[in-house]
């Protein structure tokens, strides 16, 4: 589904270039669930907008689902964000002004799904996730791990074939973290390919294979056996 | 989509509560300013523009060389029209008509009843020219007998109570010591207000031409009279052409008089284009009409630049939002739309605020401009004040919308949000444009006042005070010397005196111009006829020879001049000496005659005792009521039933400076308003700043700053801004004020106070403004703002 060729992140400053990543090379199949680690500014959040096609590289060849993705106009991109990619954030970005109901909701009026269906899309999700007395509350009315679930609601309405989590346990503690964890998993055995970055050794294990970056470089890409 | 976007502004209002009302209140009042000044100006601009054939109607105007310089004036003679029509086939109509305020009010007399109105003597076309709607009558004949009188409807009805069957009727009318019985052909509509000629009847020009001893075919082309041409050309006339045509027409026609041109000026640019400078047209009222228009404009943007700038100031608080809405596949279309829908939203609410002021504040407007405004919902006024709120709202919307989405998701996941410099600086200028407006306009209200206080204490070298005047009507005109001589018998009557006309006649001035001989030229020089002890009873000072004394016979030969005439005649010791036939009896100081615009011409004053057309009365100051009261009852004696009308003088002076009174009044309003509106953005942006600074201000405290080096610091960018606005100001304030003065012979000396003046207004309201809230931050604990982190 994913396959970057000797993709290359940098920035020139004055005297020198600073490279985020340098030379990638990854291929992910769709069905996978990919955890990506490594320690703080090893390139782990620029892999993951370059692939969620919100930052592009320097270099290197991208082609998603056998396109290549570089240099896309914005209906193109926009096309993409509406129907194949989804986000999950540390930081939830739920919107405030909008109730829990119309924050999932949102990605189904751009995408300009008829009022009619969207009711039963969003009631569907909210039963599934267990938040349906949740509804008609604000984000900040509720725990990170609810607003956290709201976040995954939010980014699998559009039934995307890429979801792309950047730490999305980061805020919260391990009992709710491991619920998500539980929730990504579930999505990934239902046929979703799941990036997913992380610090946490104990919820990378949940992914089928780990790759690790350090300074810019894939240091090490294992499949975990199940 | 649409409840969704909604939906959500509704919310922000509610979230930015602060900014909600500020714009609110900009925008409501930047509205409705511009509604009312809309209102005005649309006023101004419909003048005289309700006659069917407006835009073939014409008057007849002529250019006088007088010593180099070119005089116009829409004054021409009688036989003007009738030549025009006859040679001229271009023309299809032609009238003569005698010039509003010509003469004083006539008095209509039915049986017992009286009635004062004011009459014009009109050419039998006029009504085919102009369009006064007829209620009874044939339009066509009803000025064809010289001896009817068309009369108004509520003349008609004054007279008769009603309308019906008042054709046929006699009345007989009454001016000086003139009277004819005349009968009734038709009844027009009133005249209505926005018409620059008003009249209560029309009688018929050759009835006037009998009075005064016109004969039926002499022309005399190099002589000049008072009277208005008017025409009304034949459709698809090439006006140019006919211009060319008739400009030598008095050359042509006369062999002496070289240096008279004709021109044709549409009649409904009169109002407002009216004034002429050395032949060319130099504007008029349609410079307020420009001015006004400006500044509605002006107060509007102030309000959109609040708009703008807040907007923009809270998009670190919205940016998530922006982020969010592209990573889920919101296209930037579709949230600048969301934005202009917000700025449509609030600026249609502000709208509806704005009407409710309008018509709260219609009264007073209507009072301060003089007009009779109203606020009646016709495709006119919809179709403004949609476009003037669209406008508004695109301009408000525009650069917050295209602003914030404009920002890349990937800021939003960065976690990074900086005002780039430009943004800086854009809000910056902004801000510095609003107070640079309000600083110009405190100039400018400054400058006004000092000039009217100017005007008003200024020595005239007349006193205007405590003189009342009113016409002799009826069975005073004949007696006037025993009326006067009873006038003086009155105990809080200090003088009494009488004259041709008014002293102030007009807005422009008084004195009646003649011409006279000296030294084997021409000269134009105002004048009044005036009874004896007028001079005395107007305090002018006499500097050489004497006043006109009844103890001297020969004193009706004689004239005073003043200074200025002396001056141009350039003559010494002039008591004795003989200018065009006529003794110098003496020599008074110069006085204003004008309105200050002007600088003090030469006058003459001639002794005519039996012209006299009104009363002056000097009334010992205390006494005025008691006294006018006396004056009526004697007035009444001589006619009974007829309302005593009086004047005062000073208003006559008054009403010289309506105008700039008018400009003064609004413009303080205005003033006023630019700087409550400019100071409300300023208090959002401030409040917006300090909560972006609160942990700044937190460490500068933990690290040992005082309150006051915290107030310090964040009033500085501020006053720096309203200190650049001042000066950007000071320039253009300068040039429009001196322009302004230049209007006036005599006005004040610009004092660099004025300026600095406005600069200090400016910048203390700023500082009140932010103070408050720049104290209040710099009051919170240290513990508080860290610990929130």
């Amino acid at each position: 589904m994913i396959q970057l060729t000797n993709i290359d992140k940098y920035y020139d400053s004055k005297f020198q270039r600073t490279y985020v990543l340098k030379d990638i090379i990854l291929e992910v199949k769709e069905g996978e669930f990919l955890s990506v680690m490594g320690p703080s500014g090893s390139g782990k959040s620029t892999l993951l907008n370059i692939i969620g096609l919100m930052d592009s590289p320097s270099s290197g060849k991208y082609l998603l689902d056998g396109n290549s993705v570089l240099d896309l106009k914005e209906k193109v991109r926009v096309d993409y964000h509406r129907n194949f990619i989804s986000f999950i954030f540390q930081a939830y970005h739920l919107i405030e002004e909008m109730t829990v109901y119309e924050n999932i909701e949102t990605p189904l009026i751009y995408k300009g799904v008829k009022s009619h269906d969207r009711e039963s899309m969003v009631a569907d999700l909210l039963d599934r996730f267990n938040i349906v007395a949740k509804k008609d509350l604000f984000p900040q009315q509720l725990s990170g791990g609810q607003q956290q679930l709201v976040g995954i609601a939010r980014a699998i309405i559009s039934k995307p074939k890429l979801l792309l989590a950047d730490e999305p346990t980061g805020n919260l503690h391990s009992t709710q973290g491991e619920m998500i964890m539980e929730t990504l998993k579930e999505l990934n055995n239902e046929g979703m390919t799941i990036i997913h970055v992380t610090h946490n050794e104990k919820f990378a294990q949940y992914g089928k294979r780990i790759i690790r970056l350090e300074d810019g470089n894939i240091r090490s890409d294992t499949n975990r056996k199940t | 989509m649409l409840k969704h976007n909604f939906l959500l502004i509704f919310r922000n209002f509610k979230r930015f509560k602060s900014s909600f009302f500020i714009n609110l209140v900009g925008l409501s009042t930047g509205l409705a300013c511009t509604l009312l000044i809309y209102l005005w100006v649309n006023d101004e601009l419909n003048f005289d523009k309700f006659h069917e054939k407006g835009d073939r109607i014409f008057q007849v105007m002529e250019n006088r060389e007088i010593e180099g310089s070119i005089k116009t004036t829409g004054q021409t003679q009688d036989f003007l029209a009738r030549v025009l029509a006859e040679e001229m086939p271009e023309i299809e109509l032609a009238t003569v008509v005698t010039p509003p305020n010509f003469f004083p009010s006539f008095t209509l007399s039915l049986a017992e009843k009286q009635v004062k109105g004011v009459a014009k003597f009109v050419g039998k076309d006029f009504l085919n020219i102009f369009s006064y709607p007829l209620l009874a009558g044939n339009k066509n004949t009803i000025l064809a007998n010289k001896n009817g009188i068309v009369i108004s409807e509520s003349l008609a009805k004054s007279l008769f109570r009603t309308i019906d069957n008042c054709v046929g009727k006699s009345v007989e009318w009454q001016i000086m010591d003139l009277k004819r019985l005349v009968s009734i052909t038709g009844v027009f509509k009133d005249v209505p207000v926005n018409s620059s000629e008003q009249f209560d009847f029309l009688l018929t020009f050759d009835a006037f031409k009998d009075l005064i001893g016109i004969k039926g075919e002499e022309m005399n082309w190099s002589g000049s009279a008072p009277f208005f041409t008017y025409v009304l050309l034949k459709e698809k006339t090439n006006v140019d052409n006919l211009n060319t045509k008739v400009a030598d027409l008095i050359k042509r026609k006369s062999k002496d008089d070289q240096h008279r041109t004709l021109f044709l000026k549409l009649y409904a640019d009169k109002y407002l284009y009216g004034n002429y400078k050395n032949g060319i047209e130099a504007g008029g009222r349609i410079a307020y009409v420009n001015l006004f228009s400006i500044i509605a404009i002006f107060i509007l943007l102030i309000a959109c630049i609040n708009f703008m700038n807040l907007s923009t100031a809270k998009a670190s608080r919205r940016i998530m939002e922006v982020g969010i809405k592209k990573v889920f596949g919101a296209q930037r279309k579709t949230l600048v739309w969301q934005y202009m829908i917000e700025s449509m939203l609030l600026t249609l609410l502000s709208l509806l605020v704005a009407l409710v002021l309008v018509k709260l504040l219609l009264p007073r407007f209507s009072e301060i401009t003089g007009k009779h405004l109203e606020l009646l919902f016709g495709t006119r006024l919809t179709l403004a004040s949609v476009i003037i709120t669209l406008l508004t709202a695109i301009l408000a919307g525009s650069y917050p919308a295209l602003y914030l989405s404009g920002f890349s998701p990937i800021m939003l996941l960065k976690r990074q949000f900086s005002s780039s410099l430009g943004e800086l600086w854009s809000r910056k200028g902004l801000v510095i444009f609003q107070f640079a407006i309000s600083v110009i306009f405190i100039v400018s209200v400054l400058v006004v006042y000092k000039q009217i206080e100017y005007i008003q204490n200024k020595n005239l070298g007349f006193d205007k005070d405590n003189v009342l005047y009113f016409e002799t009507d009826g069975k005073v005109i004949g007696n006037a010397e025993t009326f006067i001589s009873e006038v003086k018998n009155i105990s809080g009557v200090v003088n009494a005196s009488s004259m041709l006309g008014n002293f102030i006649s007009t807005p422009e001035g008084g004195g009646m111009p003649g011409k006279i001989q000296w030294k084997g030229k021409e000269m134009i020089l105002a004048g009044a006829a005036v009874n004896y002890e007028l001079l005395e009873l107007l305090g002018i000072e006499i500097k050489e020879g004497r006043t006109f004394s009844r103890l001297f016979a020969t004193d009706q030969n004689k004239v005073i001049y003043n200074e200025a005439a002396i001056e141009a005649f350039g003559l010494k010791d002039p008591v004795g000496k003989i200018v065009d036939g006529q003794e110098i009896l003496g020599v008074v100081k110069n006085f204003h005659f004008q309105s200050l615009h002007e600088l003090i011409k030469p006058f003459c004053f001639r002794l005519e005792p039996q012209a006299g057309t009104s009363i002056l009365v000097k009334i010992r100051k205390g006494t005025e009521e008691k006294t006018i009261n006396e004056l009526q009852k004697l007035y009444q004696s001589y006619n009974p039933g007829l309302v005593f009308n009086y004047k005062f003088l000073d208003q006559d002076f008054q009403a010289q400076y309506v105008a700039e009174k008018r400009v003064a009044l609004l413009s303080r309003y205005f003033a006023v308003l630019a700087l409550i509106i400019s100071c409300l953005g300023l208090f959002g942006l401030a409040s917006f700043m300090i909560e972006k600074r609160t942990k700044e201000i937190a460490i500068r405290k933990v690290s040992g700053s005082s309150k006051i080096e915290i107030v310090l610091l964040l009033t500085n960018d501020f006053t720096k801004m309203v200190i650049v606005s001042i000066f950007v100001a000071l320039p253009i304030s300068f040039f429009m004020v001196s322009r302004w003065l230049e209007n006036y012979a005599y006005r004040i000396e610009l004092d660099w106070l004025y300026f600095f003046g406005a600069g200090v207004i400016a910048l203390l309201t700023a500082w009140l403004t932010i103070g408050i809230q720049t104290i209040r931050a710099a009051k919170i604990n240290p513990a508080k703002s860290l610990a929130s982190e």
